[in-house]
């Protein structure tokens, strides 16, 4: 009975607390469809008329809570994590005073949520949590982005504006399920290197590599001052140059072809003109915050931008991925 | 008995100087169809003796190997890149204060395709004269980053196959090499035998090589890992380097049986392929390779091979997306 | 020098040499039959710039009929080609080419290209010559 009267005691005075600040909270568990834990992963609450954002990270048990919110109407969201899950976006969540809403959420899966179709992101995610430290630098005093990481999406991503051929390709490109991308056929990937995969960087003082397992497993980023050609073949790739900007990394990617789709789960066309410029920051040991531009005034009205936050995964290896030895795409879409 | 390789680099000039000599020479001309062939190796290897001389073809394509003691020599110019076949003539006679004539035409290969190899020749000579010292890491290593032009075995020992092996290699020359995986975009040759352009990027815990051949780079780790256990078998294996003072020392194992190896060569192998390959920096422009790869189940004895690539400065490795246009099956009336 | 001896540099082997199989990257002797050389004179169509072969396409005709075909001219690749001073607009549509090479095995008008000559200038593209290019 003791026990009871203080619990309901602390209750009282919580409740009382709350509704004198005019702040509530959220909780509940994230799940996948399949049922199982979504610990380490950020969970965000927008408010719709302010846009100020809160965040909160799951347990290792998939629980979250979101508290401190001031009373209001939020869209709740959890990004696409990896491949595996798709976007989870809930608008008009009321966060009344002094009360605690219960969400629960499972998340749907992304791409027939195919077993084994992304590289075991939500385990790694989980794996690698806890790392901390400072950044590491260069003998040069630059920071060192060596190391490999998992990359993830923009939690927010914004809609691209398009020129209207751009809008009719797209929708093209959508109405066909997207037969016709590039990586079906073992072509190049997106060469934004936004994908939510691994990408394991080596850092020298006048090079940066990034070796990832699609297709074409590398791209150099020259740091030795070197410009762009002059008339250069476009490639799937194009041409990168990085430069320092104090501790941020600049690199700047020109005389890209046509070919490539942008940004995964978009898809987008784009001229010969696209034009994307990275800035590379790594605040502590395990991060590496990433803002992309990506310019193309044949194809978008503004530039799009992108920003996201890759995770380092120092137990990880890269492994051969070797595309075209078995690949029945063509076969199986009926197009062969 | 082990040859000795005496090089003996001479370049045409006056030849009173040499009117003096005791010994013998062999000069002449090295030509292939599209013309004079300068920066060429031409060796003659005393066929009693094993011992080599070299000289090295100048600018309108002359070479002179003098001076050679008697007897009965093999005269070579190795393969040239991709495009230029190997020549080999034997039983060349050398007299002392005689000079022999031999102009030498170099035949194409691989249908002598334009373009088919990344310009092996002009490349070598661009960088004929870089000179200095071998490179170091702050750790007192050799550095062997670089862009290389890799070349190919001058004296390559013929390969000994188990009878599987052999009957295997009758059909894929009397098939024309059309099942190579490369010909559909598929990875090349892992061994350091292909005569084309090689990046390395070396840090001190990890070489990545980077190559315009699928499947573009190579990870050789230099942090103390061993090979993993029970790996899935890949095309290009899991490479691991270690330091022997100046020679790096690199062991490859956990290889599938898809890749047909040896340049030029196409040849089968099992998953127990085992590859060691011994890397020196001499100076600046050069790096020595001892290959050997051994195959219980398909070589009879291990293969040896040995090449000197050459620093490239002025090149890049370039994007190269073998699927984007290959027409390889049609043509060869698969599809 | 008294008694200089002229050898001839014999053809080793010669069936041996050019037409061999060769187990390099792509085996053309799979695509394109060496015993059977051709040239061809007309004018590019097209240059596809592409992996793993570059190619350009040659409207030739017969002196005989008049009937133009246009053949599918098979190279090496764009960085091969590259490095041999080649760039992608060196051949243009209506640039008359002279092109020595092999004829396909299976395909129709299919060749491959051991040399491209601009008629007009005698001018051979990118020769593999020893000389440095650049």
């Amino acid at each position: 009975m003791r026990r009871l009267a203080i619990v309901v005691a602390l209750l009282v005075f919580v409740s009382t607390g709350l509704a004198q600040s005019g702040r509530g909270a959220i909780t509940g568990t994230i799940v996948t469809d399949g049922g199982d834990a979504v610990g380490s992963a950020t969970i965000q609450a927008k408010d719709q008329s302010t846009g100020k954002v809160f965040t909160a990270v799951t347990s290792k048990t998939g629980r979250y809570r979101l508290a401190d919110l001031p009373a209001g109407t939020y869209e709740i969201s959890v990004p696409q994590l990896g491949l595996r899950t798709s976007r989870y976006a809930k608008p008009n969540v009321v966060v009344e005073a002094a009360k605690t809403l219960s969400l629960d959420i499972a998340l749907m899966p992304n791409n027939f949520g195919i077993l084994g179709d992304d590289a075991g992101f939500l385990q790694m995610m989980n794996k690698y949590a806890d790392i901390k430290g400072p950044a590491p630098r260069m003998p040069d005093g630059h920071p060192d982005f060596s190391g490999v990481w998992l990359a993830n999406v923009d939690p927010n991503p914004e809609p691209a504006s398009m020129l209207p051929w751009a809008v009719a390709e797209w929708t093209r490109r959508r109405d066909a399920n997207f037969a016709g991308m590039p990586t079906a056929t073992c072509l190049p990937t997106d060469p934004t290197l936004t994908l939510p995969v691994f990408y394991k960087i080596i850092q020298t003082r006048s090079l940066l590599v990034h070796l990832f397992e699609q297709d074409p497993h590398y791209r150099q980023t020259f740091l030795d001052g070197r410009g762009h050609p002059k008339d250069p073949d476009p490639t799937w790739m194009g041409h990168s140059i990085g430069t320092w900007e104090k501790d941020t990394l600049v690199i700047d990617t020109v005389a890209l072809n046509d070919k490539s789709w942008l940004l995964q789960a978009t898809w987008l066309p784009h001229t010969e003109m696209l034009h994307i410029v990275e800035r590379y920051r790594r605040p502590d040991l395990a991060h590496l915050n990433i803002d992309v531009t990506i310019e193309d005034p044949g194809t978008f009205i503004k530039p799009v931008e992108r920003h996201v936050m890759w995770q380092l995964a120092p137990g990880e290896e890269l492994m051969e991925a070797v595309c075209a030895e078995n690949n029945r795409f063509e076969e199986n879409a009926g197009l062969k | 008995m082990k040859p000795i390789a005496i090089a003996l680099v001479l370049f045409v000039s006056g030849s009173g100087a040499f009117a003096q000599i005791v010994g013998g020479t062999i000069r002449g001309t090295v030509r292939n169809p599209d013309g004079i062939v300068a920066g060429a190796s031409v060796q003659a290897k005393q066929q009693s003796t094993g011992t080599t001389f070299t000289a090295i073809s100048g600018k309108s394509g002359e070479y002179t190997l003098s001076p050679l003691p008697d007897g009965a020599y093999e005269i070579s110019v190795p393969q040239l890149g991709i495009t230029s076949a190997r020549f080999v003539q034997q039983d060349v006679v050398v007299q002392a204060g005689k000079a022999m004539l031999l102009d030498i035409a170099l035949r194409k290969m691989n249908q002598g395709i334009v373009g088919d190899d990344n310009a092996y020749l002009a490349i070598h000579n661009k960088y004929a004269n870089v000179r200095g010292p071998t490179p170091r890491t702050p750790d007192g290593r050799p550095d062997l980053s670089g862009i290389w032009n890799a070349n190919v075995d001058p004296n390559p020992v013929p390969v000994s196959l188990l009878p599987w092996a052999a009957d295997v290699m009758k059909v894929r020359v009397a098939t024309n090499f059309r099942d190579q995986p490369s010909n559909v975009c598929l990875p090349d040759d892992p061994t350091p035998t292909l005569p084309l352009l090689h990046k390395f990027v070396q840090t001190r815990t990890l070489i990545v090589q980077l190559f315009e051949q699928e499947p573009h780079y190579r990870q050789i780790f230099l942090d103390g890992r061993e090979h993993p256990k029970d790996a899935d078998p890949t095309w290009m294996g899991h490479s691991i380097g270690k330091w022997e003072k100046d020679t790096l020392v690199i062991d490859t194992t956990g290889f599938n049986d898809k890749t047909w190896i040896l340049f030029g060569e196409g040849l089968p192998h099992t998953e127990m392929l085992h590859m060691v390959e011994r890397y020196r920096r001499p100076d600046l422009g050069h790096l020595t390779i001892d290959l050997t790869l051994e195959d219980p189940g398909t070589f009879i004895k291990p293969i040896e091979r040995h090449m000197t690539w050459e620093l490239a400065p002025g090149e890049e490795i370039l994007e190269s997306i073998c699927n984007e246009n290959n027409k390889f099956e049609s043509n060869a009336g698969i599809n | 020098m008294r008694d200089t001896f002229r050898l001839l540099a014999l053809a080793i082997a010669a069936t041996v040499c050019a037409g061999t199989s060769v187990g390099t990257h792509h085996s053309f002797a799979a695509e394109f039959d060496i015993t059977k050389p051709l040239t061809l004179t007309g004018k590019v169509t097209k240059l596809e710039w592409t992996n793993p072969h570059a190619y350009v396409y040659v409207d030739v005709q017969d002196p005989q009929t008049g009937a133009v075909t246009n053949w599918a001219i098979e190279m090496g690749s764009p960085n091969g080609l590259t490095r041999l001073g080649w760039t992608r607009s060196v051949l243009k549509p209506g640039d008359a080419v002279t092109i020595e090479g092999s004829l396909g095995r299976y395909k129709p008008n299919l060749a491959n290209a051991r040399s491209v000559v601009m008629t007009a200038t005698g001018q051979k593209l990118g020769a593999a010559s020893s000389e440095a290019s650049r």
